[in-house]
Parts: structure tokens; sequence; C-alpha cells
């Protein structure tokens, strides 16, 4: 019971911290793939180091970004515009913007999104507000992350979990081990990083509003990276026969920030850098949750003692 | 015919000076992988065989624990009377009060020494620390910058800044809370530790790591421990996530496919 309060908890901080740090864009960007004009690496790759965040809104809605989630009791503080001045559907893929879900899958989507408020069950409580990953492709559409970039790496610093995406062409492990950040295997064209996804449990969601996949599901995620070294569009599709009843994109746009940016809590959660006399250099601290957030009846710091 | 039987042997002969040169070369100098930099490369999967975590002091086998000959230079840690006594207490709740049982995030140095691997991603600016244990990242700084002014002791792994002393990196971490323990029998610390880490490459595939714990508040004295690291070279090894602190809940997702 005590941990089913502390889940509702977090789901209403969290809206609220939105609320306050957004700064949205309405619109996502064209960036076509082709080549890549930029600064490159040593091994070769395009640098695309540094700090990101998705440029439309958090996870609370997947089809209606910048709608509010159905059945907030929450009093909204500003007037929802109308449908065509907020932010398309993440869905990129459908005519009507929606899922493709099976008849049995919509409704499962249907009735988590209808107990996010009401978790009367343990299954209700969204999993990333017990600290669990974000997942794929959900980690993009929460909080700002930083990319690191190795030989044969690409590194994810998300605020809610990593991921490693190799590079080598080595093969994805045994599908008998499902991760929540599933595993993830990349090369680059041109200015794209296309990644294979596989190993995926199924178990992260979307967004707050229930849609999800299983551990059947095959994603292939293309970043596309405008030349500008600024932008870039996640798209990402996602075959899974047992959820859906065809494969399906998602598209979520998002933008670079740097020492040009002032830093806040959601989008570019940084310190500057202790280096007198140097200019400003903005760095990333460490990024706990489960100690600070305690599913379960765990206090969120033991007595001092 | 009688000539080209000459001229291998010759040529067995030279090649057999040149390999007895480069052995002799490499245990002068062991060959260490280097950045473009020049730079010591730490990259790669490591992870310790010894019995560390289970008490860094030495200890005969218990049924939680297998037996080890204990990594802390002098064999005992130098507790102050009354910190002696929380670190009894501490063993004696090890089975319900280690913050590895709930998958917290394991510290320094207990991340180096923990039985399961973690990944060292290195540039010219850091090196970053992803540790299969809870996928928790600890970045350590080589780009000259200091510690932060305010010290507010919220970190679990620290705030680590490194140099360069020849090819070891030595590293200073400080700003620590005081929620993690150092292994699983209960040895500890306070917000007041100070950990000064010198990483070596002994060869490509081996990291000597030491590390000296300072902390007036627990101990009489800085005391210092030393492990070694062997890289992961099985085929395509890979870190597997390990978000421990999901297996509470995780058989409540995902949703059920119905067929």
């Amino acid at each position: 019971m005590k941990a089913l309060i502390l889940g509702l908890a977090v789901v209403a901080f969290s809206a609220t911290a939105t609320a306050q740090g957004a700064r949205w864009e309405t619109t996502v960007r064209k960036i076509e793939s082709g080549p890549w004009q930029g600064a490159r690496l040593e091994d070769d790759q395009p640098d695309i180091q540094g700090n990101w965040s998705n440029t439309i809104a958090n996870h609370n809605n997947f089809t209606d970004p910048q709608g509010a989630i159905p059945g907030d009791p929450s009093a909204r503080t500003r007037k929802e515009k109308p449908r065509d001045q907020r932010a398309p559907s993440r869905v990129s893929s459908t005519a009507d913007g929606q899922v493709p879900f099976q008849p049995w899958a919509r409704d499962a989507q249907q009735d988590l999104q209808a107990h996010l408020f009401d978790p009367t069950q343990p299954q209700y409580i969204e999993p990333l507000a017990r600290c669990a990953p974000a997942g794929v492709p959900k980690s993009f559409m929460w909080h700002g992350w930083e990319i690191r970039q190795y030989p044969g790496y690409v590194l994810f610093l998300f605020d809610s979990g990593t991921r490693i995406i190799h590079l080598d062409g080595s093969p994805h492990p045994s599908d008998a081990i499902k991760l929540w950040n599933a595993d993830s295997r990349g090369h680059w064209e041109g200015n794209t990083l296309v990644v294979d996804v596989a190993n995926n449990n199924g178990k992260a969601r979307f967004a707050r509003t229930g849609e999800f996949d299983s551990e059947n599901a095959k994603i292939v995620e293309r970043y596309v990276f405008d030349n500008d070294g600024q932008h870039f569009n996640y798209v990402a599709t996602i075959t899974d026969p047992t959820v859906y009843t065809e494969p399906w994109t998602t598209t979520i746009p998002a933008r670079r920030y740097s020492e040009k940016d002032a830093p806040d809590e959601w989008h570019f959660d940084v310190s500057a850098a202790n280096r007198p006399g140097k200019p400003l250099l903005y760095e990333n601290h460490e990024r706990i949750c489960v100690e600070n957030n305690g599913p379960f009846g765990q206090v969120a710091v033991t007595s001092r003692k | 015919m009688k000539t080209s039987t000459f001229s291998t042997r010759w040529l067995v002969a030279y090649f057999l000076v040149l390999l007895v040169m480069s052995a002799t070369a490499a245990a002068a100098e062991p060959k260490i992988p280097r950045l473009r930099s020049g730079k010591p490369d730490f990259s790669g999967i490591w992870q310790t065989t010894s019995a560390a975590d289970y008490d860094l002091e030495p200890h005969a086998a218990r049924k939680d624990a297998p037996p080890g000959l204990g990594i802390v230079e002098g064999n005992t840690i130098p507790y102050l009377p009354a910190a002696l006594e929380q670190k009894k207490k501490n063993f004696e709740a090890r089975q319900t009060d280690d913050p590895r049982l709930k998958c917290w995030t394991l510290g320094t140095p207990r991340g180096i020494y923990y039985p399961e691997p973690f990944q060292i991603f290195q540039r010219d600016r850091d090196l970053t620390i992803v540790f299969q244990f809870g996928q928790s990242v600890r970045t350590i700084h080589t780009n000259g910058t200091l510690h932060p002014e305010v010290i507010d002791n919220e970190f679990y792994l620290g705030d680590s800044r490194a140099r360069w002393e020849g090819d070891t990196l030595l590293v200073d971490v400080k700003d620590f809370n005081d929620e993690t323990w150092l292994d699983r029998a209960g040895n500890f610390h306070s917000t007041a530790l100070n950990v000064v880490e010198r990483w070596k490459l002994l060869d490509a595939n081996t990291i000597e790591y030491k590390s000296t714990l300072e902390d007036p508040q627990v101990y009489s004295k800085p005391w210092s421990i030393s492990v070694i690291l062997q890289r992961h070279r099985e085929k395509n090894f890979q870190l597997i996530e390990d978000y421990c602190y999901t297996l509470d809940y995780d058989s409540y997702y995902p949703v059920p496919v119905k067929r």
C-alpha cells in the first residue's frame, strides 16, 4: 500500500516539475538522411558528443505530446491550445497518429491509462516512477541526456538508465536475455546512426498514457543528425506482430544543449566545472534514483549515524 | 637448390634473433595500450578475481563468504574505538543492512572490487566507468578541473579529479555521502572520506589498483588497499545490464501478450 502511494506521489511531482521547467516547440523539424559534413572523431565517427534533450514534451502523453494526460485530476494551470496548435503525435507513420494496436492491446493500453492516477494494482504503476530504466524509446522523452563517443561505441547516459551502442559488428546476445534497455548494435550511414535493438524485455512503457510493446519487439532506430550539429530526429520503427497490426514508426525531435544555454533542472541539469580563469564548462553529476525513491517502503536515506 | 636452403637457414636465424630481442624488450618494458595522446589507455571490461568484496580484511571461510587473504596493507583497518563498535554492529547485521542488498550504487572504491564486471571508456578529458551492477556511471575527470568549491556530501561515488604521474593515473575522490559500505562485512566510512587512487597498467590485460582511504571521523590513520583487475578477453564479452533494484517488482511487467 505504501508503495502505491509513493508511486503516485512521484507521478504527481514529475508532472509539476515538467510544467515549470519546459521550453517546448510545437513543430518537428525535417532532417533528411544524407552525408555528414560536420566534425568527426579520431575513428571517423561524426562527432555528436554532448548534452541533448527532446524539443516537444515529456512522456505524459505519447500521441498528443502537449495535451493533458486523459483523466488527470490535477487542475491545469494553463489553457490548452487547440489540437492543431500543439505538437503532432509521436506516431509518425499512421494517418490517425495512433499506435496500431491489436484490439486486446488497445484495451490493455486504455486500462493502464485509466488507472495511472488510481493504481489499484501494482502493474498500474508506471515502472519509471519506481526508478526502472525509461527504456526504448521513452529515455528520449525523459529529461536531457549526454552522449559520449569512443572507438567502437556510442554511450547514452540518461537520467534513468544507460545505453551502450556497440559499433563493432558483433552480434546480439542470446535471445534468452531480456533487458529493460534492450541490446543495441549500430553503425553510421552518413549523418545517421542506425541501431538494431533486440533483447527487449518489453517492461518499460512509452508514456504515462500506457502505450507498450512486448519482449517480441524488434526496433530499428535511426538517429538523423542535422549538419548544423544542433539537432537530431530520433526515428524508430517498431515491429511486434504479437501486439500491433503492422510495424509503425515514432519520431522524437531533439536539440543540443551547450554552454550557450542556461542550465535547467529538466533539459540541462548541469553545473559549472571548477576551473578558475578558464571559460565556462558545464559538467553532469552522478545520477541516482532508487537511492532517493524507495519502492516498497524503503526510506529515502537512512538516518544519520 | 643448395643456395636456397642456405639462405632459408640464415632467414630462420635472423628471425630467431629478432624474436629473442623483442622478448627481452618486452620483459623490460611491458607493452600497454595507449591513446593517441600517448597516455595509458584503460579502455576495456575489467573485474577482480579476489574475494575482497566479501571482507577487505583477512578471513577464513564462513557461511556467507569464501576465504580471503585480505587486500588491506597491514591486514587491519585502523578504526577509532567508537567506529570499531559500529563496524562490529554492521558485521552482525550484514545479512540485512548491506546497501548492496538494495542494489544501491556501490560507492568508491567498492565498485572496483565488487565481483561483477565494469567497463572503462576513455577520452583525453575523462574516464567513464559503467558498472554492470546497477549500471551506475562514474566519471573521472582528467581535464584539469578541480573538486567543486561547495562540498555538500551528496555523492555515492564521490567527485573524482585526476592527474597523470608518469603512466599512473592518480585520482583524488571526495564529497561522499555516508550511505555506502566498503564490503559485505560492514566496513564503512563517513562523509569525511577522502580516497586517493592509483591506477596502473602492469601489462595490456592487467591493472594494478591501489587506493588510500583517509577519514579522521572513522579511522585513526590513513590505510591502503591493493587489488589486481583482469581484462575480460572472452569472445564477444559485454556488460549485461543489472538493474537489480527492479527485481522486486519486475514480475508486474510487461503487459501479458494475449494470443
